[in-house]
């Protein structure tokens, strides 16, 4: 009876086109298409649903925010501002388009937000002062809700604020930051540092000094009183002696002198023919000024012409301190607008159309970890910390300057080709930018290192 | 250490304590007349800097000398018409609070209108490169570079060294400064007038002398020597909107070493905390607290300071 009931349904059904059974398979398959299909065109937004939530994990709403942390007072401020146009940028690109998104590779960026959301960003003064860039991130991250946090300039603003990303579970990519401790013993799972450090800075440099100014030298250091100038001093130490340089003495000079007399007076009163100055942004322009203007570099010791090296070069500093100033004075930089590689020349092109000068090495480290972490979360599909972690870490690319860079997962830093250089007479130099030459671009596989050089532990993916 | 050793870091101490003195002159005369702790000076030597960037940048840099501590001197009468005068009677705290809020005013400001980073103080072409110093029997090289220097003898150095001029011509204008207020203050009736203010201003009102206008006057003096001060030793301390705060410590310091209200005293503890800083230099981890430690000895020692009065400030 029920099959000929079915039967006869079956006709029915027969005679108007479609089965039950056809019916009921075709709206199942609707209610499941239909229920899940946002999340699977939403990457990641399925998984996302089953990740506990971690720092301002999940993002709400359609937009993301980005904090960006630099020093817009304090002895970097120059970098700060540079650092400032880059990022936002960055931010400009990330929502329309252009810049390094036609380069990077390999790139899951859009130009249209990230993960579907537009991006926004807040931004906050560090004072070049570790206190202050903690309150500002805090503030941030409590306030303002951001998914990650940017900048730099001084490695003890970068530290302290990694540290706090680990607590707080928001990633921090460093922007200039120089001291090895940022992913040597102070490394964090949260902290990426794309820019080069100190220990990179000697052993391009040494070689490059003991061949042009012999190996039978005496050099005497100024060192910024801090984390950076400690490892540079070390590092810059280390590679010289190598090459069989004498130190005959340091001094560690406080951040933010303006007065270099009491120190330069003790370096003339030494034996030392190189002077080598382990300062930044405004400190090395003052030291360097003033050690001109004590006659340093028209100075004869030892039977030979006095030197001055700056291990740590940009063009904002070699800029303030003037043509005349740097005239020949050797340095090594992250990265010069000069560069050909289509990466650099896309950001120089697109920062020059949109601020009327070429970008410092800080602003382009700045641009290029604000694109990697927006990169890592489009791969990874989601903001989930820990799997934006996991995209970034031996992430390797190109087209974000020259050569082909690694972001080391075992100590968060990024390997890539850096420069040795020199910087340019009033004579030499073409147009206000054009202050440095580029000595020697030295290979990425030749600044490398082991991971133990240093001590320090990453971290658990997930804050405790 | 040899002889030139010893002398180049003589001329940096003194040259260190020149800035510190300048500064701390007007803060000690404002101190011991009026009796006001004013935490705003450094802030007038941040007007001071960037008047003298601006008027050097538009006129030249003599004009410069001339307008700036004038400028200076009407800045410093109109702050204490305006606001000091108010706060003669009040707590030494209050008056700590309004000019700390003053100086803050003051450096925002100029934050707001020169922006927070350096801008470059020009040297006069006269006051660039280095002055030679040379001793009995050293030879000059007949090269232009050398001929070209300003070349002092001095019979104790060996051979020939060199210093920036600038720092010397700073050396010399606080000197110049310092001695003119001096005979000021001793050779004038206005300086007589001003000194028996100091010790008992109430006598000096019954004996019908307009004290008031005197100290009107005492305060933009102290605004004037901070106007000479920026004029010479921006180039050296840098044209930043914070450069005052970072000034005033050590000043108020000379002030304390010194005896609070003593010229001389001041005088006297920025040299010697110009050499304390010069002569530690090599030693990072005393230099940076060495003005500190000068401090803790001579108060130990001297509760009043090097040259301090008995009953100021007791």
């Amino acid at each position: 009876m029920t099959d000929q009931n079915d039967d006869r349904n079956d006709k029915k059904s027969t005679q108007a086109g479609i089965s039950r059974r056809d019916f009921l398979k075709a709206g199942t398959t609707t209610a499941v298409v239909a229920g899940t299909a946002p999340m699977f065109f939403v990457r990641g937004a399925w998984a996302e649903k089953h990740m506990e939530p971690i720092g301002n994990f999940p993002v709400k709403g359609k937009t993301v925010t980005f904090g960006f942390n630099v020093p817009q007072t304090g002895a970097y401020a120059d970098e700060g501002a540079d650092e400032l146009r880059a990022y936002k940028l960055a931010v400009k690109h990330l929502n329309g388009g252009g810049g390094m998104l036609e380069t990077l590779a390999p790139s899951s960026l859009t130009g249209q937000g990230v993960l579907g959301k537009k991006v926004d960003y807040v931004t906050g003064d560090t004072q070049t002062n570790p206190d202050a860039a903690r309150t500002s991130a805090r503030r941030m991250v409590e306030r303002d809700g951001v998914i990650m946090y940017s900048g730099g300039s001084s490695s003890a603003t970068a530290i302290a604020q990694q540290y706090l990303a680990q607590e707080m579970g928001i990633i921090f990519m460093c922007g200039l930051t120089h001291s090895n401790d940022t992913t040597g013993k102070d490394k964090r799972r949260y902290g990426f540092r794309h820019f080069f450090n100190a220990y990179m800075s000697g052993k391009a440099l040494g070689p490059v000094l003991a061949g042009t100014y012999g190996e039978d030298r005496r050099a005497f250091h100024l060192t910024a009183d801090y984390t950076w100038g400690h490892t540079q001093y070390d590092s810059i130490k280390q590679f010289t002696e190598a090459e069989g340089w004498t130190t005959v003495n340091n001094i560690m000079t406080p951040l933010g002198t303006t007065d270099y007399s009491q120190f330069l007076t003790a370096f003339l009163n030494s034996d030392a023919d190189v002077l080598v100055l382990n300062h930044y942004g405004k400190d090395m322009v003052n030291s360097l000024t003033q050690a001109v203007q004590f006659g340093v570099r028209d100075m004869q010791k030892n039977g030979k012409d006095v030197q001055v090296v700056v291990p740590l070069y940009s063009r904002l500093m070699a800029q303030g301190a003037g043509a005349a100033n740097i005239d020949g004075v050797f340095g090594s930089t992250n990265w010069n607008w000069t560069l050909q590689d289509p990466g650099s020349q896309a950001f120089v092109k697109s920062f020059e159309d949109e601020y009327g000068f070429p970008p410092s090495q800080a602003a382009q480290t700045c641009y290029v970890q604000t694109l990697l972490y927006a990169n890592a979360c489009e791969r990874a599909g989601t903001f989930y910390p820990p799997e934006v972690i996991k995209a970034l870490e031996d992430f390797k690319f190109t087209g974000a300057g020259p050569g082909e860079a690694i972001y080391r997962g075992a100590d968060h830093q990024c390997f890539k080709d850096i420069l040795v250089v020199q910087g340019k007479g009033p004579d030499e130099k073409q147009g206000e930018y054009d202050l440095l030459k580029i000595h020697q671009q030295v290979k990425r596989d030749d600044v490398m290192y082991p991971v133990d050089t240093f001590p320090g532990e990453l971290g658990p993916y997930k804050p405790a | 250490m040899s002889v030139n050793d010893v002398f180049l870091q003589l001329v940096t101490g003194l040259q260190l304590g020149a800035i510190y003195a300048l500064i701390a002159l007007g803060l000690t005369l404002i101190f011991g007349t009026l009796g006001v702790v004013n935490f705003a000076h450094g802030a007038l030597y941040v007007i001071a800097i960037y008047a003298a960037v601006v008027i050097g940048g538009q006129i030249g840099f003599w004009a410069a000398v001339i307008l700036v501590p004038l400028l200076l001197f009407v800045v410093g009468i109109l702050m204490e018409r305006g606001i000091i005068q108010y706060f003669y009677d009040r707590p030494h705290t209050d008056q700590i609070l309004v000019t700390f809020g003053l100086a803050l005013v003051i450096e925002e400001g100029a934050k707001a209108i020169f922006g927070a980073n350096n801008i470059p103080y020009p040297i006069p072409d006269w006051g660039t490169g280095q002055m030679l110093f040379y001793g009995t029997g050293a030879t000059i090289p007949g090269v232009p570079r050398f001929e070209e220097m300003p070349q002092v003898w001095m019979p104790f150095i060996e051979g020939m060294l060199f210093y920036p001029s600038w720092r010397i011509i700073l050396i010399a204008v606080s000197f110049l400064a310092i001695g003119g207020l001096f005979a000021l203050l001793q050779f004038t009736r206005f300086g007589l007038v001003v000194r028996a203010g100091m010790r008992d201003s109430e006598m000096l009102r019954f004996l019908g002398i307009n004290i008031t206008a005197r100290f009107a006057i005492v305060f933009g003096l102290g605004a004037l020597i901070a106007g000479i001060a920026g004029v010479f030793g921006g180039p050296i301390t840098q044209v930043t909107p914070d450069v005052g705060m970072h000034l005033l410590v050590p000043s108020f310091l000379v002030v304390v070493i010194g005896g609070m209200g003593s010229l001389p005293g001041a005088l006297l503890s920025a040299m010697l905390l110009g050499m304390a800083l010069s002569f530690s230099a090599e030693y990072s981890a005393v230099q940076q607290i060495v003005i500190y430690l000068v401090a803790v000895v001579v108060l130990l020692v001297r509760p009043r300071g090097l040259m301090g009065k008995k009953g100021v400030l007791e």
